[in-house]
């Protein structure tokens, strides 16, 4: 019993360590990300770098998921909602769900998929390989040079990428409400307009600005938790990944509880 | 390579950037967030159901929403809406606000215009809500159907409860059903099984015989009855039978009747012919009158003129 609670109390202390670790990290980048000091020529290449394996490597491969995706999706709670005779709603199931709930939700699983990882094995290979301590060596703040490019990519690549994918979902919908109900662009338009508010505009926006730091800021972080072995490489990406889809419930969460506030 | 992704990233963004500000621009334009705004009080004797940012709905269409709620100093909540200047035409004088509350979905403020040529409601006037309350509405409904159906489920269960009581009606009904049906099978006959007396079971199948001898009986008086009949049907409607004389006799007295109508015809016009002579008989009288006058005027003045002859002898014609 005694070491049962002794577990418990060292797993309590561990994520309240991490869990500080994590936020003074995330506190050290944002600070950083607001001095403007902080950018110069090689922070840009490597932001531009970063923005473009992020984001418009993976553009035509997003669309096409954003479009099949959202295609069933929307066909499904279409029908749904006819079936349920609450045509009415319509603007409501679309933008509530669709636009303000699922589309940041698979946006960022796909970000995170393919970046998230790739971020957090280079980390740890160039923790593995010293690279990090040649660069405080040379004195090149790390911070500026590696992770702000990396976080400030997150931020932009989330935002920007749930902007299309809500889109492409919005544009799914209007070809099947003129299919399955006869809507016209203008009242489909009106429909939709009528469900918008701006204070859920606002906690998307939050949301996927939080989704952008947290999942490239966690995978920085358990990479440099790697040690000089190889063999903490996996060790720390499966960590470090498993964190990331936690912060990304979490913050789903915190979002439905701001909302529903 | 740089330069290349450089491009791309910049056109990656000024395109999705672009296509942000376009869909959030089209949406403040549409939503009228720039437009004018009108405000109207409503009240409500309670602020149930009522919520800020609820919608005001005009023909299934948002046209405006809850702005404000306030309790007044008379205990009357009073509901502050605001339309854009694009939706005030659908809020007249003789508009009726009523406060929606669906079975499913969020209550909503629906506005009823019967006639939109009414002059626009003034931003001054304070209007009444009514409620319409799907839930209560239906609870009212379902409310019988529950009675009647709680008075079936209590009629089944005394039902049952008579069924799985041995001593209850139906398994009364049952067993005398079963001792009928014994009883049936061992005597010879219904009567048997009636009446259980011999004497009154002899009566009766005599009395059955009597009437068997009745009937037939009457069946032969019947069939005199008939050739009588038959009979008296020759003797009045056959060819000789007295109908078809009382017709021929008929036929000629309206020969005759309309041989009399001609002569009266003939006898009136004689009549009328004698009451015209008659006439001409006093025009007659008249002028033989005037003709014994003139005669007689006549002798006197021959006398006059012929004083010597004692005796005037005038002949008449």
């Amino acid at each position: 019993m005694k070491i049962l609670v002794e577990h418990i109390g060292l797993s309590f202390l561990h994520t309240t360590q991490s869990l500080k670790e994590t936020l003074l990290f995330a506190f050290k980048v944002v600070s950083r990300i607001l001095d403007k000091n902080a950018y110069n020529s090689a922070v840009r290449m490597v932001l531009t770098d970063q923005i473009y394996f992020t984001s418009v490597q993976i553009l035509p491969l997003f669309l096409t998921v954003a479009a099949i995706f959202g295609s069933v999706l929307v066909v499904i709670l279409m029908l749904m909602v006819k079936e349920l005779g609450m045509v009415q709603y319509i603007g409501r199931f679309m933008i509530g769900f669709m636009v303000n709930e699922l589309s940041p939700f698979i946006t960022v699983l796909l970000i995170a998929l393919r970046s998230s990882a790739a971020i957090n094995t280079e980390i740890a290979v160039m923790k593995v390989n010293q690279e990090i301590k040649t660069l405080e060596v040379f004195h090149i703040d790390t911070i500026n040079y590696l992770f702000l490019p990396r976080i400030i990519n997150g931020v932009i690549s989330v935002v920007l990428m749930n902007c299309l994918f809500s889109i492409v979902v919005l544009a799914t919908g209007l070809l099947f409400s003129k299919l399955i109900f006869g809507m016209s662009f203008n009242l489909y338009a009106d429909v939709l307009l009528n469900s918008i508010y701006f204070s859920d505009l606002l906690i998307l926006l939050l949301k996927c600005i939080t989704y952008g730091v947290f999942i490239t800021l966690i995978p920085i972080l358990y990479g440099l938790r790697a040690t000089n072995e190889l063999t903490s490489i996996p060790v720390s990406v499966l960590n470090g990944m498993v964190k990331v889809f936690i912060a990304i419930v979490i913050i789903e969460v915190l979002s439905l509880i701001i909302k529903l506030m | 390579m740089l330069n290349k992704n450089a491009f791309k990233v910049g056109l990656f963004v000024v395109i999705t950037t672009f296509l942000v500000v376009m869909t959030i621009g089209f949406m403040v334009y549409k939503k009228g967030v720039f437009e004018k705004v009108y405000t109207y009080t409503l009240s409500s004797k309670s602020g149930e159901n009522l919520t800020l940012g609820m919608p005001v709905v005009f023909s299934g269409f948002t046209i405006g929403k809850v702005d404000v709620l306030e309790l007044n100093e008379e205990g009357v909540v009073l509901i502050t809406i605001k339309v854009p200047k694009r939706h005030i035409k659908w809020i007249r004088s003789n508009s009726v606000f009523s406060l929606d509350k669906p079975l499913i979905g969020a209550p909503k403020i629906t506005v009823i215009t019967e006639n939109l040529n009414s002059p626009p409601l003034s931003p001054e006037a304070i209007v009444e809500i009514g409620t319409a309350n799907d839930i209560n509405e239906i609870i009212k409904r379902v409310n019988p159907i529950l009675e009647m159906v709680n008075r079936i489920a209590a009629n089944i269960e005394t039902i049952s409860v008579n069924l799985a009581n041995p001593r209850g009606d139906v398994n009364k009904i049952l067993r005398n059903a079963e001792k009928l049906t014994s009883n049936l099978s061992g005597k010879p006959s219904l009567l048997d099984m009636a009446v259980d007396d011999r004497e009154s079971i002899n009566a009766l199948y005599s009395a059955m015989k009597s009437t068997k001898v009745i009937t037939s009986q009457i069946e032969d008086t019947l069939k005199k009855v008939d050739a009588m009949a038959v009979k008296t049907d020759e003797k009045v409607y056959g060819r000789e039978g007295s109908l078809s004389l009382v017709n021929n006799i008929l036929k000629d007295l309206i020969i005759k009747l309309q041989n009399l109508d001609a002569t009266l015809a003939n006898v009136n016009t004689i009549s009328k012919d004698a009451a015209d002579s008659t006439k001409d008989f006093k025009l007659l009288r008249e002028e033989i009158d005037g003709t014994i006058y003139s005669i007689k005027e006549l002798v006197k003045k021959v006398d006059d003129l012929v004083p010597f002859k004692k005796e005037p002898d005038i002949k008449l014609p």
